[in-house]
């Protein structure tokens, strides 16, 4: 019989958003193409860490386990990823897992990613077609845009380009790439383009594309390789157009 | 980052106006410094003609107010309120894009400081009417000619990885392919710049004049 492996890992835990952080490492039995969601499931079934103290299992968010939910991001020796593709066999031990830094921690792993939500409210970033009457059927869109427009639909919102953005921090508001490519893709549709001014007015303001850097770690660490870049300088050029025909045309 | 308590402000303006005033007026100044200061290659009496006539200009105080102190400045001051604003993570992620972007604020930092001294010494000291012989006997100086070097190299940098910013924050290179050429653009600026600023300074100090066979 083959000789035991063993996995090492070390999480940053927190047992609520005011709590100190604290470190506890667990030895855990290794398994063919183990994630380290597996490893957190193990650890749930037996929550005792390496020195052998009983704790309590991990909390952490996770559903799809196969990179289209999004709600799995954190942060895996020093890098975000999302903890279902971050296989074992590939990362080196210990694996040190700890909480996206960009959020306020709810418990452990778990994180409130709540500010993408209220900035994409806040960018009208979705069509809005509900009203008092049936309007009818909208425009087609023509296979060109549904081209361009469909790999900026795979966003899952993970805030994984707002957690390696230099912009993102407590000096600043900024929205980060996911949000502004929301704008980017709700003023391609051709119903939603009938509201591309209030979003570019809004995307125009506090924490707008006017604070990205360039940078460009967006693009870089995207698990659904949505053209982030692309689509900054994209609302960058139809604000920039706003803003400077805007107020000559209306 | 919160969403809440958003006020409205006025950023994109001053941000925008940020990339367009390292372009013009603050780049295209550069230009026209590096040509001017160009004629050190030629000869002495050639740079001093050129510099006669830059300071013989009508209007001159309010053309280096309002086209150069100001834009440099503003640029300058604000600058360094976007760093503020940014916390750089190239240790955590050390891509090329983060390595610009920290390039970019150093580049930009050291710039300013430099050119606040050269502005200092070569337009205020010397009342407006520096010549060939003022600047010979400041590069004379190892330490002032390192820092030249320095300076020139750095502001050189800064406009190359400026010009890319501009280009994708006007949104005038929108497309991953017109993005990496836009880099492209920025990368033989930043050389042919530094080049040319770095054969002035050679020029001035070691009295080499290559293009000298033009007046013989």
């Amino acid at each position: 019989m083959a000789e035991k492996k063993s996995v090492i890992v070390r999480v940053r835990r927190q047992a609520g958003p005011n709590e100190r952080p604290h470190w506890e490492e667990f030895e855990l039995a290794s398994r063919p193409h183990m994630n380290v969601i597996i490893c957190l499931r193990d650890i749930a079934e037996r929550p005792i860490t390496r020195d052998g103290k009983a704790t309590s299992p991990i909390t952490y968010d996770s559903n799809c386990l196969e990179e289209v939910c999004g709600s799995c991001a954190m942060v895996i020796n020093g890098k975000a990823r999302m903890a279902c593709s971050a296989l074992v066999d590939s990362l080196t031990q210990p694996i040190r897992i700890e909480p996206m830094t960009k959020f306020p921690v709810v418990r452990d792993l778990s994180v409130d990613r709540g500010v993408m939500f209220e900035n994409l409210k806040r960018m009208r970033a979705w069509v809005p077609i509900d009203g008092t009457h049936n309007l009818g059927e909208g425009p087609r869109m023509s296979p060109d845009t549904q081209a361009k427009a469909y790999p900026l639909s795979r966003c899952i919102t993970c805030g994984m380009c707002l957690e390696v953005c230099p912009q993102v921090n407590d000096n600043n508001q900024f929205i980060g790439a996911a949000i502004i490519s929301q704008v980017r893709l709700f003023n391609l549709h051709p119903t939603g383009a009938m509201h591309a001014r209030e979003r570019l007015e809004a995307v125009m303001g506090p924490g707008g594309v006017a604070d990205c850097a360039n940078a460009q770690n967006c693009v870089q660490i995207c698990p659904k390789q949505i053209p982030l870049t692309e689509s900054i300088a994209e609302v960058n050029r139809q604000s920039i157009k706003q803003a400077l025909l805007g107020w000559l045309f209306g | 980052m919160s969403a809440a308590g958003v006020r409205a402000d006025h950023s994109f303006f001053w941000r925008k106006l940020h990339s367009f005033s390292g372009i013009f007026p603050v780049g295209a100044f550069l230009a026209e410094h590096f040509w001017s200061n160009s004629y050190a290659l030629v000869s002495v009496a050639k740079y001093n003609e050129a510099s006669r006539e830059l300071q013989t200009i009508p209007w001159r105080i309010f053309v280096e107010a309002g086209a150069i102190w100001l834009p440099i400045l503003y640029h300058g001051g604000y600058g360094v309120y976007v760093w503020w604003k940014g916390k750089s993570n190239v240790s955590q992620y050390p891509w090329v894009g983060n390595w610009m972007y920290l390039l970019q604020r150093w580049s930009g930092l050291i710039a300013f400081v430099f050119i606040g001294w050269h502005v200092y010494t070569e337009r205020f000291l010397t009342q407006g009417k520096s010549t060939f012989a003022d600047v010979d006997k400041a590069l004379a100086n190892p330490w002032y000619f390192g820092f030249y070097l320095l300076g020139i190299v750095a502001a050189s940098f800064h406009l190359g990885s400026g010009l890319w910013n501009f280009l994708c924050k006007w949104g005038l290179a929108a497309t991953s392919r017109s993005q990496r050429a836009a880099g492209y653009l920025g990368a033989v600026v930043a050389v042919v710049f530094s080049v040319v600023g770095v054969a002035i300074a050679l020029s001035i100090r070691y009295h080499w004049r290559p293009f000298e066979f033009y007046v013989q």
